[in-house]
């Protein structure tokens, strides 16, 4: 048992996408345990979404490998990675809006639920989000932050083993977001994987044991939470791009 | 040799250009805007039936196959404020009513002009090479499809409406926030779309017989060209597209016989769209991602 | 059997509860009496205009559901149609020959819409080239069966008949009754019923509640664990099988199919019965396929050469004016209100 939480759950191997002259992935090594919750940062446009994209399997990678459970998953279709294990949200949430709540959640059922067990983290996320008193609104009628939490629910619906959050607190009031890292932190004390894109750095330092910077497509930097967002030059790409966001 | 070898050319050429000359309109109006107008054929009847009435009243064919163009380029405007505008980002709404318009335009003109319009005599005699005649007229074709592309390059790279055209094409809101007019710019793009499946359908007219459902033979070759080009890059795409379908066609028509010529064409398009789903002008954007985010 | 009829109930078509089941019941009893009053040539008749609400359905489903538009369905009628004649015409001396006819018709426009749906929908082109290249292949269909004059053109006894096409046709026979006139007319009705009520019930299942995700939003779903390559066959398969029980009934009202049964105007008309109706209610769609039905078969049998331009003008009306259908604009106006209420007074604040 031991063993198996050292192993990689999710791993990418000198991950390169380009999109025309846009280096959007830049050789990303990156390994991921078992149970593990790792914050992605990096400033807009450094390749987050893309580097998502290529792990789920929605773009195809110029170069690299990306491994899922130990299986060379690089040639497979997204849909197959997540009947593997691996749930994803959108930075923009893509929830059925014309659908209700209840709908959207069986939508993202197995037709066949064969073992009850593996959804303990859905059913966990489902109870503490409660959305239950909400199942028969459509999600269009949802609040923002209740329709990202939908959105959680709906990837882990399946009893994924790794999940990748893009930004899945933007737009939320600080207290919202801090109530989503606890429940996210729940779900990575009872052994789900998880990638957590976010901008938000008390959240950040809250949820994270170590972080991954990327910068232009490239990991910059990598390390425990408190190290990484003291250096000096990480805080430089920020503030970079928190002048662009002012100007 | 040479006139066997004349005569291949020749079959590939005429094959060629029938299906540039057949698509030209609808990828004008797919690149710019879009949308596929299943009218099509119609406006390529409506120009055929243009340039019989006024050839047999005495204008001269090149100046009618010019005055289909026009006629038709106004119509397909006045279509465009009535009707189409609405359909803008809504490809399969605009593809299902501009179906409901080919059926009307197709049984009005029945109804209005009875089975038949007078026929255009075909132009030019014939030249020979050894054993084989060649027609003059489908020479000039295969010569206008050609000049076409080229001045249709050419509007798109050098001229005002081509670059303000273009910059709507990319990004229609930050065109209109640089002051493009792009409402103005559909509509232009729409006229000359159908201008221009109006002149194919004028050029095309001494070939065929002018009927009101003769849209019908046009659907097959020139869908399947658009297809196979793709909407990535439309003119390049159909220049690319027609050239190599009718590579694969021109030798299965003269064997089998242009049924089975037009069923290869098909063949080929499921063929192509399992290798480049976008068609063959996505092999020059390969680079671009497979799926948006 | 609780679960089925509560899926049968369920909320992704027009009309729900008591009120509206009984309704619907009392029609089904009111068609089944027809012959009553009826003479079994007007009985035959309605049968016609019925006959083509299972193809209308098949095509709710994949547009309308699935948000797939094809315009070639025609060709799987045909291709059905065609067949049954076929193997009909070959097996006339056996009992079951029919039998064997109408299954091997819908196994033919199932398996070449599987094969021809393979291509499309595993090359995950563009929108608009499903409905381009569907119409194509109902196209070159037509035209190639309009080649087929002449005597080398047979499978069997059977000839093909080129322009004038397959006549003679044998009607469908099981044990004793052969399906003629009355008979015909209670076939039409329950099997549209059945089509009916095995779509209501599969749109409301989890693989129709996938269908409709998909429509919504190709990558979410994608991303949800689901094939969307072979939801879309699936989809497209079922939709062809249906307009292939179409097309089995059409051969059994004539006796006939020629070419022009699946030529570019047929092929306009299933798009115009679905748009009316209302694409994403299977009820709308088979209500205004119906009517239509009568409307251009009252038109054309009088005579009147502008039944195209009406139904082409309606088309064009609706796309335009209400896009989301007549029949359904209509229905969804009552019961929308009603179902507003509700969830406004439900949560507050939070309502569109
Ligand atoms: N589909 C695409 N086509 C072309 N360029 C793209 C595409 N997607 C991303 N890019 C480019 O790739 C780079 C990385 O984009 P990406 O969306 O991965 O960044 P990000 O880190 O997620 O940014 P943000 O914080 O804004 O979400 C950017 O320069 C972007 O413009
Ligand atoms: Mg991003």
């Amino acid at each position: 048992m031991a063993s198996d939480v050292a192993k990689p759950v999710l791993c990418a191997e000198a991950l390169s996408k380009r999109f025309g002259g846009v280096v959007a992935s830049d050789r990303i090594d990156f390994s991921l345990r078992r149970g593990e919750m790792r914050c992605v940062i990096g400033p807009n446009g450094a390749g987050k979404s893309t580097f998502f994209g290529l792990l789920c399997g929605i773009l195809r990678p110029d170069a690299g490998r990306v491994f899922l459970k130990g299986r060379d998953v690089t040639h497979l279709p997204a849909f197959r990675r997540v009947r593997m294990g691996l749930g994803l949200t959108f930075q923009t949430n893509r929830t059925f809006h014309a659908l209700t709540v209840a709908e959207n959640l069986e939508t993202a059922r197995r037709a066949s639920a064969r073992d009850a067990a593996d959804d303990a983290h859905f059913r966990a996320a489902y109870a503490a989000f409660d959305l239950a008193g909400s199942a028969r609104l459509l999600a269009r009628e949802l609040p923002h932050h209740q329709l990202q939490w939908l959105e959680i629910c709906m990837a882990l619906r399946r009893g994924p083993d790794v999940l990748l959050l893009d930004e899945p607190t933007a737009g939320m009031s600080p207290g919202e977001t801090m109530f989503t890292a606890d429940v996210l932190k729940m779900l990575s004390r009872d052994g789900l994987a998880l990638i957590v894109v976010e901008h938000d750095v008390a959240f950040v330092r809250k949820v994270a044991e170590t972080v991954t910077v990327l910068h232009q497509g490239a990991v910059f930097a990598e390390g425990p939470v408190e190290a990484v967002t003291q250096r000096e030059d990480v805080r430089q790409i920020y503030l970079g791009r928190v002048r662009e966001k002012a100007g | 040799m040479l006139p066997e070898l004349t005569s291949i050319l020749y079959q590939f050429g005429t094959n060629a250009a029938f299906l540039l000359l057949s698509a030209l309109g609808l990828i004008v109006i797919l690149g710019m805007m879009n949308i596929i107008n299943l009218a099509h054929g119609e406006f390529m009847m409506l120009g055929a039936y243009a340039a019989s009435f006024v050839v047999h009243r005495g204008m001269p064919f090149p100046l009618a196959v010019i005055m289909a163009f026009f006629a038709t380029a106004l119509f397909g405007i006045v279509l465009e404020r009535l009707v189409i505008r609405r359909f803008y980002g809504r490809e399969l709404g605009a593809l299902v009513t501009t179906w409901g318009i080919s059926l009307i335009l197709a049984q009005g003109a029945l109804l209005l002009f009875g089975p038949y319009m007078p026929p255009i005599p075909i132009p030019g005699g014939a030249v020979s090479v050894g054993v084989f005649s060649f027609s003059v007229y489908w020479l000039i074709l295969i010569g206008i499809s050609v000049v076409l592309v080229a001045g249709l390059a050419l509007v798109y790279r050098a001229t005002r409406f081509g670059l303000q055209a273009r910059a709507t094409m990319q990004n229609p809101i930050i065109a209109r926030s640089l002051g493009i007019r792009t409402g103005q710019i559909y509509m232009l793009t729409f006229g000359l779309g159908a201008g221009l499946a109006g002149l194919s359908g004028a050029l095309l007219a001494p070939t065929t017989s002018i009927a009101p459902y003769m849209g019908q033979q046009f659907v097959a070759p020139a869908f399947i060209t658009v297809v196979v080009g793709g909407g990535a890059n439309v003119i390049a795409g159909a220049v690319g597209s027609s050239a190599f379908l009718s590579l694969i066609e021109t030798p299965v028509s003269l064997t089998l016989g242009t049924f089975y010529g037009t069923m290869a064409l098909l063949v080929m398009a499921l063929m192509v769209i399992r290798v480049l789903p976008a068609g063959i002008s996505s092999l020059g954007a390969r680079l671009r991602p497979i799926v948006a985010r | 059997m609780m679960r089925t009829l509560r899926l049968l109930n369920g909320a992704h078509d027009l009309g729900q509860g008591r009120v509206f089941w009984s309704g619907l019941a009392l029609l089904a009893v009111a068609f089944l009496a027809y012959p009553v009053v009826a003479s079994s040539f007007t009985a035959t008749n309605v049968a016609y205009y019925l006959l083509n609400i299972p193809m209308a359905l098949g095509l709710s489903l994949l547009w309308g559901y699935g948000g797939v538009l094809s315009f070639g369905q025609v060709a799987f009628y045909g291709i059905a149609g065609y067949s049954y004649g076929i193997v009909a015409g070959n097996l006339q001396e056996f009992a079951w020959g029919t039998v064997a006819a109408a299954i091997t018709a819908l196994l033919a426009a199932g398996l070449s819409a599987a094969a021809f749906g393979y291509f499309v929908f595993y090359a995950r082109v563009a929108a608009w080239i499903v409905p381009i290249l569907t119409l194509v292949l109902a196209l070159l269909l037509a035209t190639f069966l309009g080649l087929t004059a002449g005597y080398q053109w047979r499978v069997g006894d059977v000839q093909l008949g080129g322009y004038n096409g397959m006549t003679g046709i044998p009607a469908l026979q099981i044990g004793g009754v052969t399906f003629q006139d009355y008979a015909f007319f209670y076939l039409v009705v329950l099997v549209v019923a059945a089509c009916y009520i095995a779509l209501r019930v599969w749109v409301n299942a989890h693989r129709g509640q996938v269908l409709m995700a998909i429509r919504e939003d190709v990558l979410r779903t994608e991303l949800l664990g689901y094939d969307v390559r072979l939801e879309q066959l699936r989809a497209f398969v079922i939709a062809s099988v249906l307009a292939g029980v179409s097309g089995v009934l059409y051969v059994q009202w004539g006796n006939y199919i020629t070419p022009s049964a699946i030529g570019l105007q047929q092929a306009a008309l299933p798009v115009i019965w679905v748009a009316v109706g209302g694409r994403d209610s299977l009820l709308a769609v088979a209500i205004a396929t119906f009517l239509l039905n009568q409307l251009t078969y009252v038109l054309s049998s009088s005579g009147n050469q502008s039944a195209l331009v009406i139904v082409g003008g309606l088309l064009v009306a609706v796309m335009m004016f209400a896009p989301e259908g007549i029949i359904v604009g209509v229905g969804r106006a009552r019961w929308l209100r009603a179902l507003k209420v509700r969830r406004w007074s439900a949560h507050p604040g939070h309502g569109e």
